[in-house]
């Protein structure tokens, strides 16, 4: 279970997220959807805690001075200052928006990487389970990860997450720029992970349309403020959102 | 949602006499106008009257001058790193051509320092940037290497071809007629590099020239050769090494294989770290902290670099922005507590 409370950040004086307060349950899968620059990269640097190694990068070059507050709570114990690779250990997990895989590592070795935190064993039935979940990639171990398609390039992406072992896996943005037919085995894999592995997952997106059939409870967040959130049923009969981040009706 | 207590935030804004000053119309206040200058004035003001105050002690003259030659070295690193994007180690390459060959200008051709300086200076250009053409294809690490590798190849060519004076180097350069010539001379030229790169990065070449750091490839799509432009950028920063190279031998009169040394391709990086990466300013500052410091420590013999050392460690560890960027963060934006 994981909480975020009253998280606000700022970019110098901008206001990137304002009073965000979510909630995602154990084996849940939570959306949150909004246009560009609403906050949800943002929102997903401050629960993989990413956005503390951001801050004192900005620091250290004299840049932005990027202020956090608010709290993230998991398990129920404050983890609001541990830092990105601490999280990870206690299961929060993030694949980063525009994948940042390794690109001249092969796609094994891409794994491979993840699974750092992995026991063997553990590694190699992940593994297993990816190639399961992505048969895609069965023939793509030995290839440099810099020349697969976007969409295989996302398969290792979220694979290489799974290596990690976590509770929680955040999705920044997994169909970016795919093609419909491959963004659709993408989103398929989810409630593959979430019942198979019991890993809860929290997914953005900007366009809910492909997702929203996956997820239990969903976010929707403009300008850095949550402006609605709801169950998918609830979202789907609202006409508002529906013609803004649905593209019917 | 739940009691919010009052947090606080540390908020950094910029003066209003920045933003005034800063628009087009803003200019009608001499307030405004000695905020832009002041700066500036203080800078120049400063080199201009160094050598005055330092003339009675002419030992001290020189270490002015070596801070200006050590700027003008730092200032061409600083191009060349933080707006074209080429790290280059080859600072001493720059400097070692220029000073050779004002050197064979003078001594073997004849030409007095008022010309051979400038000759010098385009010739070594031009011959540096013909030299470095092949690796401008490189990046990062590997055009540094590269550039290393050009002052130790120089050394041993001369060196192993006994030609150039060979180890002895040339000697009996003429010097220049007066100190204060000597002291002006190079002050006034380390302006026009400071101030003219300044302003050349911010016009349309300089525009292109950044714009091949940050990505070469849209540079290529817009049907710009990335090459010639490099080329270009390493005329100018080698135009400013040159110079130093040949204003430094007509001051001490004689030239030798140390004019390649590695020192002078690593003080410049250091100085530019200290001043601040990417402000050209910067540099100049780095060069005037830095050389005024080895000076002092030189009682302290060899423990001179460990003092040194930690100083430029400290600066990259706590401050790696650099002093400019620090001071002009201060200079121009004021910071307090806001409620949220």
């Amino acid at each position: 279970m994981l909480e975020a409370r009253a998280v606000m950040v700022f970019y110098e004086n901008m206001l990137a997220l304002n009073n965000v307060n979510i909630t995602c349950p154990d084996d849940g899968v939570i959306g949150v959807f909004g246009a560009n620059s609403a906050g949800k990269s943002t929102l997903m640097y401050a629960l993989s805690g990413i956005i503390l190694d951001i801050q004192h990068k900005e620091r250290m070059r004299g840049g932005e001075r990027i202020t956090l507050f608010g709290e993230v709570v998991h398990d129920g114990e404050d983890i609001t200052k541990l830092k990105a690779h601490q999280r990870a250990r206690r299961g929060l997990v993030l694949c980063p928006e525009r994948r940042r895989l390794f690109p001249e590592s092969s796609v094994a070795e891409n794994l491979s990487i993840g699974g750092h935190l992995a026991t063997r064993a553990e590694a190699k039935e992940t593994f297993d389970f990816v190639m399961d979940l992505f048969p895609a990639l069965k023939k793509l171990t030995r290839r440099a990860a810099g020349f697969l398609s976007g969409g295989e390039q996302q398969m290792v992406a979220i694979g290489r997450a799974l290596m990690a072992q976590p509770k929680l896996l955040l999705l920044d943005e997994p169909l970016l720029g795919l093609a419909p037919s491959i963004q659709h085995t993408v989103v398929e894999s989810i409630p593959h992970i979430r019942n198979e592995r019991e890993i809860s997952v929290i997914v953005t997106e900007q366009y809910a349309r492909p997702v929203i059939p996956y997820v239990d409870y969903a976010y929707i967040v403009e300008n850095g403020s949550t402006v609605m959130e709801g169950t998918r049923e609830e979202l789907l009969g609202n006409p508002d959102i529906k013609a803004a981040y649905f593209g019917c009706g | 949602m739940t009691t919010e207590t009052t947090q606080k935030r540390r908020e950094r804004i910029d003066r209003g006499i920045k933003v005034r000053s800063e628009s087009l119309y803003a200019l009608n206040s001499f307030e405004e106008i000695a905020y832009l200058l002041t700066p500036r004035v203080l800078l120049i003001a400063a080199f201009v009257l160094m050598p005055l105050i330092l003339s009675p002690w002419p030992y001290w003259g020189r270490v002015g001058l070596s801070v200006c030659i050590l700027a003008l070295l730092s200032i061409s690193f600083d191009f060349l790193a933080n707006y074209v994007g080429l790290v280059s180690l080859g600072g001493a390459f720059f400097y070692g051509v220029g000073g050779y060959m004002a050197a064979v200008l003078n001594t073997e051709l004849g030409l007095p320092p008022v010309l051979s300086i400038p000759v010098a200076t385009l010739l070594g250009a031009g011959f540096c940037t013909l030299a470095l053409l092949p690796c401008l294809p490189l990046r990062g690490i590997y055009f540094a290497i590269v550039t290393l590798m050009y002052p130790l190849l120089m050394t041993r060519i001369i060196e192993a071809f006994d030609i150039l004076g060979g180890t002895e180097g040339f000697r009996g350069i003429d010097g220049f007629s007066g100190f204060f010539t000597e002291q002006y001379g190079l002050i006034l030229a380390m302006f026009i590099a400071l101030f003219g790169l300044r302003r050349f990065v911010n016009m349309d070449g300089g525009l292109v020239i950044r714009a091949v750091k940050d990505n070469d490839q849209s540079v290529r799509a817009s049907g710009i050769s990335v090459t010639r432009t490099k080329a270009k950028a390493v005329f100018l920063a080698s135009l400013t090494g040159c110079f130093a190279g040949a204003y430094y031998i007509h001051m001490y009169s004689n030239v030798g294989i140390s004019s390649f040394a590695l020192d002078l391709s690593i003080m410049p990086i250091a100085a530019t770290i200290i001043g601040g990466a990417g402000t050209l300013v910067g540099p100049v500052l780095g060069a005037a902290i830095l050389v005024p410091l080895s000076e002092f420590l030189r009682d302290f013999g060899s423990l001179r670099i460990v003092v040194y050392a930690l100083v430029l460690t400290g600066f990259v560890v706590f401050r790696s922005e650099g002093l400019m960027n620090y001071m002009t963060r201060k200079y121009q934006q004021v910071e307090r507590w806001v409620k949220i």
